[in-house]
C-alpha cells in the first residue's frame, strides 16, 4: 500500500508535447553582432567595465558560447545605460 | 361481604373459595386477569383478592393499576409466590392494599380479608373505643374497664387500640407484628404470644368475663362474649 | 462448540474487522490526509507560485506594450521589443511582432505558431534554442489594425525548479504516509498486546475455567483498570454463583431432613391412629411442621437476596435507635415469661444510612438467639454505640457460649454447635446477620462476654459503617 512513487515523474512532465518546437532567432552569434554594435553606440561604451563586459561577451561568442556571450553582452549594454548588472 | 377472587390455581381458587364462603361471605371467582378486571370494573365488591402472577395478558399488578386508574377504590389483597420486597413494594405501590405470600394460612387470609373489607368508608375520627366494658380514651391515653383504670405501658396501649378497631375480627400475629411493632419478617419464635398474654392479665384481673380471645391457628380476637 | 477463530484471515479485511484495526487505519488516514493537504499547500505557495508569477509577468509586459500612450506607432513599438530583447539578461524573454500581411516587425520568435491560432490566448509549447528544447509559455495579442503581437516567456527553469519543489514534496508526502502507515501498524500491534490478557482470559472462562483473573502490569493505565474492573466482576460472579450453590446445597441438604420427619411422622399416623382426633392432631402437626419448613426455605431465600446485593436499592438513611428499642421491648416481654432480664443500653440517636426492616431482623435474631442460650435467670444485654464513622450494637447473653473453634463456623447456614443441637430453632439466624452486616458493608464479631467466668457467654458485635 505504498504510495506509487513511480507516478510522481508524471507529475512533473510537460503537458503539452508533439507540436513543432518555436525557434528563437536571438541565441545566434548573430545576434551577438547586433548586440556588440548596440553597445559601443551607447555614451556609456568607453566605460571600463562595459568595454570589459563586451570584451568578454564578443569572446565568448567567438569561441562557441553563445549563450553565455549573449548574457555578457547584455549585461554590458545594462552597464552601459547605467542600470547596473 | 362480597368478595371477587382472581386466582388461576384451580386448586387454591376452590380452597380459598369454600374458605371464605364457610365464613359467610359470597364469593366470584374470575381464572384470567382480563376477566378479573371485567367483573371488578362492573360489579361491586367489598374486598378484591387477586393472584400477582394472572394469565392472559392482564396480570394482578396491570388489573389494580387499570382500577385505580379508573378511580376504583376497593381494597385489594395480593396473593403471590413472589416474595421478594420490591414485588411487594410494587404490588403495594401499584394500589394494592395487602399482600400475602404463598404458602399462607387460610386464617390469615380470611383475617387480612375481613380487615380489609371492614374498613369504614369514611374514618369518623373517634375519640373513644368501646367493647363490653372496656374503654379506650384515645386523648387522655387511659384505659378504664368497668369504671376502674388500669395501667398499661405505651405499646400495650397501642396494641389494645389495635384489637378494639378490629373488635370481632381475626387478628394474626403476623398482623400485630407489622401493624403494632412496624416489623416485616416472620419472627422465629412467638414473641407476640407473650404481649398478649401480659396485656390480657392485665385486663381480665378481677373481672370474669375474658375479652381478647385466643382463635386456634389463628390469632387473637377481641370479643365481648366468650 | 465454535471452532477457534481464524487469526490470519487475508489482512486488509482482518484490518477492516478487528477494532484496532479500523482505529489504526482512522488513524493513517487522517495523518494521510493532514500530510496531503500540507503538501498541497505547500505545492501551491511553491511551485505553483511560480506559475502564476510567469503570468503576472509576461501580462505586465503585454500590458506596456499595448499602452496607446507609450507606443504611439508600431514603429515606437518594434523598437521597444528589441531593446527589451538587448537587455533581457535572463534570456528569458519572447517576443514576435507580425503586420497585418505576416510580415515579421519585431522579436526573436522565427514564426508565427499554429498554436498561437487557437482560441485560448494563452499558449504553452516547446521551444528551440540553440540546439536545446525548451518551454515557453505564450500570450498572444491581437491589436488594431491587424497587428498580432506575442509575447512570452522561456519557462524552462521555471519548470525545473517546479519539478523538484513538487518532487520533494511528494517525497515527503509519501515518506509520511509510510510513517503513518507504519504507525497505525504498530499502534494496533500495542493496542492488541494491551487487550490480549483481558482476551485471553475471557476466552479461558468462556471455555469454563472460571478461576482465571485478568493479569495486571504495574502502569496502573485504562487497561489495567479494565482488568481490574473485569476481575472484580469475576470475583462478584464466583461469589453470586457460590451462593447459589450454597442455597441448592442448603436446600438439597438440610430441608430433606425436616420434610422427611413431617412425612414420616404423617405416614405414622395414617397407619396408626386411632381415631379421628388422633388423626386430626396429626395433621394439624403436618401443617405446622409445612409452614417450619417454608419458613427455613424462606428465611435461606432471605439470606440468598441479601447476599446477592439485591437489597443495596433499598438503602436509605434511618435512625436506627427507635428500632433497636423497639425489638427490645419485643423480645422484653419474652424474656420477662422466662424471669430473664433484657437490659438496653442505647443512644437517643444512631442514623445510618442502610436498610431499616433487614437491620432489625439482625437484631431480632441475636436477640432471639441470646433469649434462647441464656438460662432462665439470666441477662441480656442490647448495647449501642455511636462514633463517627461506626455503629457498633453488641448482644451479650450470659450462657454458656460459643467456644473458639465453633466460632469460625458459627456463620455458615444450618450450623449448630454441639451444645446446641436440642434447641429449636434452624441455625439460619445468624447466616443472615452475617449476610445484613456485609451488604452494609459491616463486620459480625463474636467475642465472650466474660471471658474468666466459667459460663463465658457470648458477644455479638455488630459494626456498621454509618454510610
Amino acid at each position: 500500500m505504498r504510495l506509487p512513487v513511480a507516478l510522481l515523474p508524471l507529475m512533473l512532465a510537460t503537458p503539452v508535447q508533439g507540436e513543432t518546437p518555436l525557434r528563437v532567432t536571438t541565441d545566434s552569434s548573430a545576434y551577438c553582432g547586433e548586440l556588440a554594435a548596440r553597445v559601443s553606440n551607447q555614451p556609456g561604451a568607453r566605460q571600463e567595465v562595459v568595454r570589459n563586459l563586451a570584451e568578454e561577451g564578443q569572446r565568448l561568442c567567438d569561441t562557441g558560447h553563445v549563450r553565455t556571450g549573449i548574457a555578457k553582452l547584455r549585461r554590458a549594454l545594462r552597464a552601459a545605460q547605467g542600470m547596473g548588472g | 361481604m362480597r368478595i371477587l377472587l382472581v386466582e388461576d390455581d384451580a386448586e387454591v381458587a376452590r380452597f380459598v373459595k369454600k374458605g371464605l364462603m364457610e365464613a359467610g361471605h359470597t364469593v366470584e371467582h374470575a381464572a384470567n386477569g382480563r376477566d378479573g378486571l371485567f367483573m371488578a370494573a362492573s360489579e361491586q365488591f367489598d374486598v378484591l383478592v387477586l393472584d400477582r402472577m394472572l394469565p392472559g395478558g392482564v396480570d394482578g399488578v396491570r388489573l389494580v393499576e387499570t382500577l385505580r386508574g379508573q378511580g376504583n377504590r376497593t381494597p385489594v389483597l395480593f396473593l403471590s409466590a413472589l416474595n421478594a420486597v420490591d414485588e411487594r413494594v410494587k404490588g403495594l405501590k401499584a394500589g394494592g392494599d395487602d399482600y400475602l405470600t404463598k404458602p399462607f394460612a387460610f386464617a390469615e387470609l380470611l383475617a387480612r380479608v375481613e380487615a380489609l373489607g371492614r374498613r369504614p368508608a369514611a374514618e369518623v375520627p373517634t375519640t373513644r373505643l368501646k367493647v363490653a366494658d372496656l374503654e379506650l380514651d384515645l386523648l387522655s391515653r387511659t384505659v378504664t374497664r368497668g369504671g376502674k383504670k388500669i395501667d398499661v405501658q405505651p405499646r400495650e396501649f397501642r396494641l389494645l387500640e389495635h384489637l378494639m378497631r378490629h373488635a370481632g375480627q381475626v387478628v394474626t400475629r403476623t398482623m400485630l407484628l407489622e401493624k403494632v411493632w412496624d416489623y416485616h419478617f416472620d419472627p422465629q419464635t412467638n414473641v407476640i404470644d407473650v404481649h398478649v398474654s401480659r396485656l390480657r392479665h392485665k385486663l381480665d384481673k378481677g373481672f370474669d368475663k375474658p375479652l381478647i380471645h385466643t382463635v386456634r391457628n389463628a390469632g387473637y380476637m377481641m370479643r365481648a362474649e366468650s | 462448540m465454535p471452532r477457534a477463530e481464524h487469526i490470519h484471515a487475508p489482512p486488509l479485511i482482518g484490518l477492516l474487522r478487528s477494532a484496532s484495526g479500523r482505529f489504526a487505519l482512522f488513524f493513517t488516514a487522517f495523518f494521510a490526509a493532514a500530510a496531503t493537504a500540507a503538501a498541497v499547500i505547500l505545492w501551491w505557495n511553491t511551485a505553483g507560485a511560480l506559475e502564476r508569477q510567469v503570468d503576472a509577468a509576461i501580462r505586465a509586459d503585454a500590458a506596456a506594450l499595448t499602452d496607446r500612450r507609450r507606443m504611439p506607432t508600431v514603429e515606437a513599438l518594434a523598437v521597444a521589443i528589441e531593446d527589451r530583447l538587448a537587455l533581457d539578461v535572463q534570456n528569458e524573454a519572447l517576443y514576435l511582432l507580425l503586420a497585418p500581411d505576416g510580415a515579421k516587425l519585431a522579436g526573436n520568435l522565427e514564426a508565427w505558431p499554429s498554436e498561437a491560432n487557437a482560441e485560448q490566448p494563452w499558449i504553452r509549447m516547446p521551444l528551440l534554442r540553440d540546439g536545446l528544447v525548451s518551454e515557453a509559455r505564450i500570450l498572444r495579442l491581437d491589436m488594431s489594425g491587424g497587428y498580432r503581437l506575442l509575447v512570452g516567456r522561456d519557462v524552462a527553469e521555471k519548470l525545473r525548479l517546479r519539478g523538484l519543489l513538487s518532487e520533494g514534496i511528494a517525497w515527503a508526502a509519501s515518506a509520511s504516509a509510510a510513517i503513518a502507515l507504519f504507525g497505525a501498524w504498530g499502534l494496533r500491534r500495542a493496542l492488541e498486546r494491551r487487550l490480549s490478557p483481558v482476551y485471553g482470559t475471557a476466552k479461558e472462562i468462556a471455555a469454563g475455567n472460571l478461576s482465571r483473573r485478568v493479569p495486571l502490569s504495574d502502569r496502573d493505565d485504562e487497561f489495567d483498570r479494565l482488568g481490574r474492573i473485569m476481575n472484580a466482576m469475576l470475583d462478584r460472579i464466583a461469589q453470586l454463583m457460590e451462593g447459589v450453590r450454597g442455597v441448592s446445597d442448603a436446600i438439597a441438604h438440610d430441608l430433606r431432613t425436616p420434610i422427611a420427619r413431617a412425612r414420616a411422622k404423617l405416614e405414622e399416623a395414617l397407619d396408626g391412629a386411632r381415631d379421628e382426633a388422633a388423626l386430626r392432631a396429626a395433621v394439624e402437626q403436618g401443617i405446622a411442621d409445612l409452614d417450619g419448613i417454608a419458613r427455613v426455605f424462606q428465611a435461606v431465600l432471605r439470606i440468598a437476596e441479601v447476599e446477592a446485593g439485591a437489597r443495596r436499592a433499598a438503602f436509605a438513611p434511618i435512625d436506627l435507635a427507635p428500632a433497636l428499642a423497639d425489638a427490645a421491648e419485643l423480645y422484653g416481654a419474652a424474656a420477662e415469661a422466662r424471669d430473664q432480664k433484657l437490659v438496653s443500653d442505647l443512644p437517643t440517636s444512631l442514623p445510618l444510612v442502610g436498610d431499616r426492616d433487614l437491620l432489625m431482623q439482625a437484631v431480632a435474631n441475636l436477640l432471639d438467639n441470646a433469649l434462647k442460650f441464656t438460662p432462665d435467670g439470666g441477662t441480656v444485654r442490647l448495647s449501642a454505640e455511636l462514633s463517627p464513622v461506626l455503629v457498633e450494637i453488641a448482644v451479650a447473653d450470659d450462657g454458656p457460649g460459643l467456644p473458639q473453634e465453633d466460632r469460625a463456623r458459627a456463620g455458615e447456614r444450618f450450623f449448630r454447635a454441639d451444645a446446641a443441637r436440642s434447641t429449636p430453632g434452624s441455625g439460619l439466624g445468624l447466616s443472615l446477620v452475617r449476610a445484613v452486616a456485609a451488604l452494609h458493608g459491616g463486620t459480625v464479631t463474636l467475642g465472650d462476654t466474660n471471658p474468666e467466668a466459667e459460663r463465658p457467654g457470648l458477644t455479638v458485635t455488630l459494626r456498621l459503617p454509618v454510610g
